[in-house]
C-alpha cells in the first residue's frame, strides 16, 4: 500500500506537463483575474478584498484541478488498459487503489494552493489579520479537496475512453463557475445564488473565506462538504463494485 | 453430455480438497451464453490445459475462477474460500492477456510493488531474475516490446508464494527460447507443489507441458482427461503412405473405417478409426503403399476431431 501511494506519487511528478498545468496555472489565473484589483476596495456583500477572496478562491479552484482532473482521466484510462484488472489479482483491497489515487493527487494538490498563496502574498502584498489563518486556511483548502477526488474517482469509473475528458471539463467548469471560485457569487441573479449555496465547491470556498474574516468554519459548510464526500465516496464504491459484474 | 470423458487419473495425484471448484457454473453477457452449467475441480499439484477454439469460454472461466466477473449462477471456490478472498491471502497469482501495465513507471519499481502487496512475497531482485527481467529493470515499462511486456506480467503474477498460478495465453508475442525458458520456469514452479492452469492456443505446448486438458466449447466442457485419453478419445489414428502408381480417390474412399481422407500428389493421409482393418483393406485393394507411417492422433488433431464430432452432433440434433 504504501509502495503503491510512493509510485503513484513519483509517476505523477514524472509527468512534466500535469504538474506544469495543476501547480501553475491557477496562480497565473490568480495574477489575470485579481492582477488589477485593488487591496482597498471590498468585494460587494463581503467584508474581503477581491485579491484576498481570489486567493481561497484560485487555490481551492487549483486543488480541484489536480485531484479531479487528474484522477478522472488517470483512472478512466487505466481502467481501459487492463491495470485495474491486474491490481485486483494482487492482494490490494479495491479501496486501497482509490485511497493511493487521493493521496497521490493531494501530493500535487499542495503545491498549487502554496503557490497561489505565494503569488498572492509577494505580487498581491495580501495580509492576513493573523499568522494562524495561514496554516488554516492552506489546510482546509487541502482538506476539501478530497470530496473532489472522490468525485474524480466516480467519474473516473463513470466514463470511459473519449468520454471522461469532456465529463469532467463539464462538471468541472459549472461547479468552479456555480460556486463563486472564479467570480464572486455576489454578482449572480438571485435564483442562481440560491442554488450555488449549495454546491460543493461553494461550502469549499466558504471554508476558507470564513477563516479569512477570522472566523471558524460554518457548521453547514462543513456538514455540506461531508455529505458531497459521503455521496461522491458511495457513487464510486457502487461504480467500482458495478464494473466488476459488467459485461 | 455424451461426448465428456470423465476420467480419473487413478495416480494419486487427485486426493485432498480441491484447488479449484466450479460447480453448475453459468455466465451470460446480454443473450451471449459464455459459461454454460460448468462444473469442474482441480487439485493440488496439477498442470492443467484450458483448450477451445475462440469464444469457447476460456477468458470467462478464468475471469469467474479468478473472482473478477461473479457468476450468474453456481459457485466458484478456491482454496474453500471465494475467488476474491484467496487471493487477498496471496494464494493465487495470475497473468492475464488483459492484464494492463501501469505506466511511467520502471520495471524493477512495477515488480516490487507486486511483491509488497504480496503476503508471501519473494525477493525483487530474485522476481526479475527468473523472468529474465534484470537486463531491463531500469527501462519505462511503456516503452517495452510485447514479449517483454508478457514477461513484466509474469513476475507479477509470480512475485510470491502461491499455490496456485493462472495463466492466460502466457507465451503469447514470445519467441521460441523466451518460450522454452517461460516453461522452464513454469516447471520449476510445478515440481514444488504448486498448481498451475493455462490457457493456450498452442496445443503442442498443452501436450508437452499439461497432465491434465480441459477442453471447452460454448462454455461447456468438452472433454477432461489427460493428453493421452483426450487423444485416444477423439478415437482416430493417423496413416500416411505415398502410392507408387495413381489411384483415384473414390477407390480410397471405399475403405472402411475411414474418418477422413486428404491426397495431396501421390501422398495420401488417412484418419481411421480401426487403422489394422484400414491398412488390411489398403493391400485387399491390390495397392502396395510406399513409406507407410501409422500413428496416433497429436493432440491438435485429436482437438480438432472432438471439436467436429460436437459440432456434427449439435448439426444433427
Amino acid at each position: 500500500m504504501k509502495t503503491l501511494v510512493k509510485l503513484e506519487i513519483t509517476r505523477t511528478l514524472r509527468n512534466k506537463k500535469f504538474v506544469f498545468f495543476s501547480v501553475l496555472y491557477p496562480a497565473v489565473l490568480y495574477l489575470l483575474i485579481a492582477g488589477g484589483a485593488s487591496n482597498a476596495e471590498l468585494v460587494e456583500g463581503t467584508k474581503l478584498t477581491l485579491p484576498l477572496l481570489m486567493m481561497v478562491s484560485m487555490a481551492s479552484f487549483g486543488a480541484i484541478t489536480a485531484v479531479l482532473v487528474g484522477n478522472s482521466e488517470k483512472i478512466a484510462k487505466e481502467r481501459e488498459k487492463g491495470w485495474v484488472r491486474q491490481l485486483r489479482l494482487t492482494a490490494l483491497p479495491g479501496r486501497g487503489y482509490v485511497a493511493a489515487k487521493v493521496a497521490s493527487a493531494s501530493v500535487v494538490s499542495l503545491p498549487a494552493i502554496l503557490a497561489v498563496f505565494a503569488i498572492a502574498a509577494v505580487v498581491k502584498g495580501v495580509r492576513l489579520d493573523a499568522a494562524w489563518q495561514w496554516p488554516a486556511l492552506v489546510g482546509s483548502i487541502w482538506a476539501g479537496s478530497i470530496v473532489f477526488a472522490a468525485l474524480g474517482v466516480a467519474i473516473g469509473y463513470l466514463a470511459s475512453g473519449d468520454a471522461v475528458r469532456p465529463v469532467t471539463f463539464i462538471i468541472y467548469f459549472a461547479l468552479s463557475i456555480l460556486g463563486g471560485l472564479w467570480m464572486p457569487t455576489t454578482t449572480f441573479p438571485d435564483w442562481l445564488q440560491s442554488i450555488a449555496k449549495w454546491t460543493p465547491t461553494h461550502a469549499y470556498a466558504a471554508l476558507g473565506q470564513a477563516i479569512e474574516v477570522g472566523d471558524a468554519p460554518h457548521l453547514k459548510d462543513v456538514g455540506l462538504l461531508v455529505a458531497y464526500l459521503a455521496l461522491f465516496a458511495g457513487c464510486a464504491a457502487w461504480l467500482y463494485r458495478k464494473d466488476t459484474r459488467k459485461g | 453430455m455424451t461426448t465428456t470423458a470423465s476420467v480419473n487419473t487413478g495416480d494419486g495425484r487427485r486426493t485432498g480438497a480441491p484447488v479449484v471448484s466450479f460447480e453448475n457454473v453459468s455466465k451470460n453477457y446480454g443473450t451471449v451464453r459464455a459459461v454454460a452449467d460448468l462444473s469442474l475441480d482441480l487439485y493440488p499439484g496439477e498442470t492443467v490445459a484450458l483448450l477451445g477454439p475462440n469464444g469457447a469460454g476460456k477468458s470467462s472461466t478464468l475471469d469467474l475462477l479468478l473472482g473478477l466477473r461473479n457468476p450468474d449462477a453456481g459457485r466458484v471456490e478456491v482454496f474453500g474460500t471465494t475467488p476474491q478472498e484467496a487471493i487477498l491471502q496471496g494464494r493465487v497469482g495470475a497473468m492475464l492477456q488483459s492484464g494492463g501495465l501501469m505506466e511511467e513507471v520502471k520495471v524493477r519499481e512495477l515488480v516490487k510493488l507486486a511483491c509488497d502487496l504480496h503476503p508471501k512475497a519473494f525477493p525483487v531482485e530474485q522476481v526479475l531474475e527468473a523472468a529474465d527481467l534484470t537486463g531491463i529493470a531500469d527501462r519505462l515499462v511503456n516503452k517495452l516490446s510485447g514479449g517483454q511486456e508478457q514477461r513484466v506480467r509474469f513476475a507479477m503474477a509470480t512475485a510470491g508464494a502461491n499455490d496456485l498460478i493462472v495463466l492466460d495465453e502466457p507465451t503469447t508475442g514470445m519467441d521460441v527460447s523466451a518460450r522454452q525458458a517461460f516453461w522452464g520456469v513454469m516447471r520449476e514452479q510445478t515440481r514444488q507443489g504448486r498448481t498451475v492452469l493455462f490457457a493456450t492456443h498452442y496445443l503442442e505446448e498443452a501436450d508437452a507441458i499439461a497432465d491434465r486438458v480441459i477442453v471447452l466449447r460454448g462454455g461447456k466442457l468438452l472433454a477432461d482427461g489427460s493428453a493421452a485419453e483426450i487423444k485416444a478419445k477423439a478415437g482416430a489414428r493417423r496413416i500416411v503412405f505415398d502410392l507408387d502408381q495413381p489411384v483415384g480417390e473414390g477407390a480410397l474412399r471405399e475403405l472402411p473405417f475411414l474418418a477422413s481422407l486428404e491426397m495431396s500428389g501421390r501422398t495420401v493421409r488417412i484418419q481411421s478409426h480401426d487403422a489394422d482393418a484400414t491398412v488390411h483393406a489398403l493391400y485387399g485393394l491390390g495397392l502396395y503403399p510406399r513409406n507407410l507411417e501409422v500413428a496416433g492422433l497429436g493432440l491438435e488433431q485429436a482437438f480438432l476431431a472432438i471439436n467436429d464430432a460436437a459440432t456434427a452432433e449439435e448439426a444433427a440434433r
